[in-house]
């Protein structure tokens, strides 16, 4: 039973690593159309930020202010002028520029930090461990959560409840008639894709101690989104949500039920829900 | 159109002649790059068919290549007695099969979601490749031996740089002349026809979904084939064989040789395999580089090397042509 309290707390863990990651891809995706490629890489940029910002100053909440920021900065500028200059030559191009960006980002990591993975050590009352549910588990594990669902609840405020959410997600259902309103949709686009960048910085973040800063993480994680839009439907935040919690349960009992096809086991969901539902669970047919 | 099509004869005619003198003169290690450079020019020409034809982007195309080398390699490892084109046939049907099966699955999908899918499976058997210690050696990879050739009358040495070179460059050729000839056919057509307008053409009552899957299936073929002669001309398979990476390979490949010309690619891998050996001759971040020449190429030439030169050439007789002609008559490389 306790076994089972871990492993559904794990899963719950990485659904909220997840969820900050593909929630930012999903938008974007909804709104230009543009499958980001390098949606990870900011993430992985943002760990290995963290990881010198706190060699630097020592502080695990600067970082948590600071990386996100510069992230959202350079997610700005990429869209403002890398993105926006290809736009023109249509879908294809951009997503070829946003790979090529991801590959360029991957290797300035190698050449910067090196290929070895990199420790994180966070002093402070995260560091220890709680009792709940009669298991004991690390602080930072429920800080990581806890981190997601305020920022899951907030995105949710924001695009619910104020104008600018409105916009967003009209912009989600219908960039052009959004443009032809008078809603000025570049810098609309802009400021989602540097939120999305920011997000994912977040994750990156919060994901250095919990899991190791290493090259491949972005990969890693950005296969693992890519799978969630596809399960939860383009576009969509809460078929991201659920389709999260979903990756999250299944990775964490994989590992514990059938550790030898874990791996499997994902792409094995996601066929599944394209053989049933091709636009995913919660996508509109376009 | 006509002098156009007898320049590229006999250019054609005197890249041939090169190729086929060059192991007279040249040093062991210039062969070995060409040799290198004709494997992945098969492996570029297979992915621009599916992506500069049949306009799917694919991430998917690395697993043919590793799969087809990871299948020759593990069976003449475990058949010592495998003759030479055995393994490569080998090599080939997995990698043709595995196609048509992820064909079928990918039946319906095009765009955004072609490329998702192609990248999972991609992940996934990457992630076989890893695991399954016994058959691929996991991170430490698959020595391969190099049978030789047997002809019935005379054995071939395949150890040989300049008999390798010699036998790749033929069945490769081959496989790219039949690309090339595939565009002709009217399959090759219909797929062309597909990229431009999917809805007209299931109106004239072909089906999408089925000319979709039989492209993929025969991308997945010569990728395979690609891949049997890369572990043979390598000896040793790695997991990156198969990794996105891989794949990463033949889109920057592609891309910088230009998607819309079918020799596009030939001329971006060869550019490829020259750029990556002289960068990392001077420096170990030579990926970086190729890297910014992506973007780079993506933002300012998105026709590519070959979009690049014909345009040049194009330019080139615009000017001779005004001197004749006039300038009010267009030329007529236009079309």
């Amino acid at each position: 039973m306790n076994v089972a309290i871990i492993f559904i707390l794990h899963g719950l863990v990485y659904a909220g690593l997840l969820f900050l990651v593909s929630s930012g891809l999903t938008l974007v995706f909804g709104m230009m159309n543009v499958l980001n490629f390098a949606h990870a890489s900011f993430y992985m940029l943002a760990a290995y930020f963290s990881y010198s910002l706190l060699r630097w100053t020592g502080n695990f909440w600067l970082c948590l202010l600071l990386c996100p920021f510069l992230l959202f900065v350079i997610g700005a500028l990429i869209e403002r002028f890398l993105l926006r200059k290809v736009h023109v030559f249509g879908h294809l191009h951009e997503l070829l520029l946003t790979f090529g960006i991801a590959f360029i980002i991957s290797e300035v990591v190698k050449w910067v930090w090196g290929t070895a993975p990199l420790p994180i050590q966070i002093g402070g009352f995260l560091d220890g461990n709680v009792t709940v549910f009669g298991v004991i588990y690390p602080t930072y594990r429920f800080f990581v959560l806890f981190c997601s669902i305020l920022i899951g609840l907030l995105m949710g405020f924001l695009l619910l409840k104020t104008r600018m959410g409105i916009t967003v997600r009209s912009a989600v259902d219908d960039s052009e008639m959004v443009n032809a309103l008078g809603v000025n949709t570049p810098r609309v686009f802009m400021l989602v894709f540097a939120l999305g960048a920011a997000l994912s910085g977040l994750a990156g973040v919060i994901s250095g101690p919990l899991l190791s800063i290493n090259t491949g993480m972005a990969t890693a994680i950005l296969v693992d989104a890519f799978v969630v839009i596809v399960i939860g439907g383009f576009g969509s935040l809460i078929g991201a949500v659920i389709a999260s919690l979903m990756i999250g349960q299944l990775q964490s009992f994989g590992v514990l039920l059938f550790p030898k096809i874990s791996l499997a086991l994902i792409y094995l969901l996601m066929a599944i829900v394209l053989i049933v539902k091709p636009s995913g669970l919660f996508g509109e047919k376009k | 159109m006509k002098r156009d099509s007898k320049t590229i004869q006999i250019l054609g005619l005197i890249i041939l002649f090169v190729l086929v003198l060059l192991p007279l003169v040249a040093r062991p290690y210039v062969i070995n790059l060409l040799t290198e450079m004709i494997i992945f020019s098969l492996y570029a020409v297979s992915y621009n068919l599916l992506l500069g034809f049949g306009g799917l982007l694919s991430f998917g195309h690395g697993m043919f290549l590793g799969l087809g080398a990871f299948t020759a390699g593990a069976m003449l490892q475990r058949v010592p007695v495998l003759p030479f084109f055995g393994a490569i046939f080998l090599g080939t049907l997995v990698a043709t099969v595995v196609g048509l099966g992820v064909g079928c699955l990918l039946l319906r999908q095009k765009g955004s979601y072609y490329a998702l899918l192609t990248l999972a499976f991609n992940a996934l058997f990457y992630a076989v490749a890893i695991k399954w210690h016994a058959v691929t050696g996991g991170d430490d990879g698959l020595p391969v031996k190099r049978p030789s050739l047997n002809l019935g009358l005379v054995q071939l040495p395949m150890s040989d740089v300049t008999v390798f070179y010699y036998v790749t460059l033929i069945v490769i050729g081959c496989a790219v002349l039949f690309c090339w000839y595939f565009t002709r056919t009217a399959m090759g057509k219909t797929v062309l026809l597909l990229r431009e307008n999917e809805e007209r053409m299931q109106f004239i009552g072909y089906n999408p979904a089925v000319s979709r899957m039989i492209l993929f299936t025969l991308t997945a073929f010569f990728a395979g084939l690609a891949g049997s002669f890369y572990a043979l001309f390598f000896k040793f398979v790695g997991v990156d064989a198969i990794s996105i990476d891989m794949t990463t390979t033949a889109l920057l490949m592609t891309f910088i040789g230009g998607t819309k010309n079918f020799f596009g690619p030939v001329l971006g891998a060869g550019f490829y395999i020259y750029f990556q050996n002289f960068l990392s001759n001077l420096t170990d971040r030579w990926p970086l580089f190729m890297g910014i020449l992506f973007v780079l190429m993506v933002l300012f030439v998105p026709q590519g090397l070959s979009g690049l030169i014909q345009s040049l050439v194009g330019l080139f007789q615009k000017k001779e042509k005004g001197k004749v002609v006039g300038k009010n008559n267009q030329p007529m490389d236009g079309e």
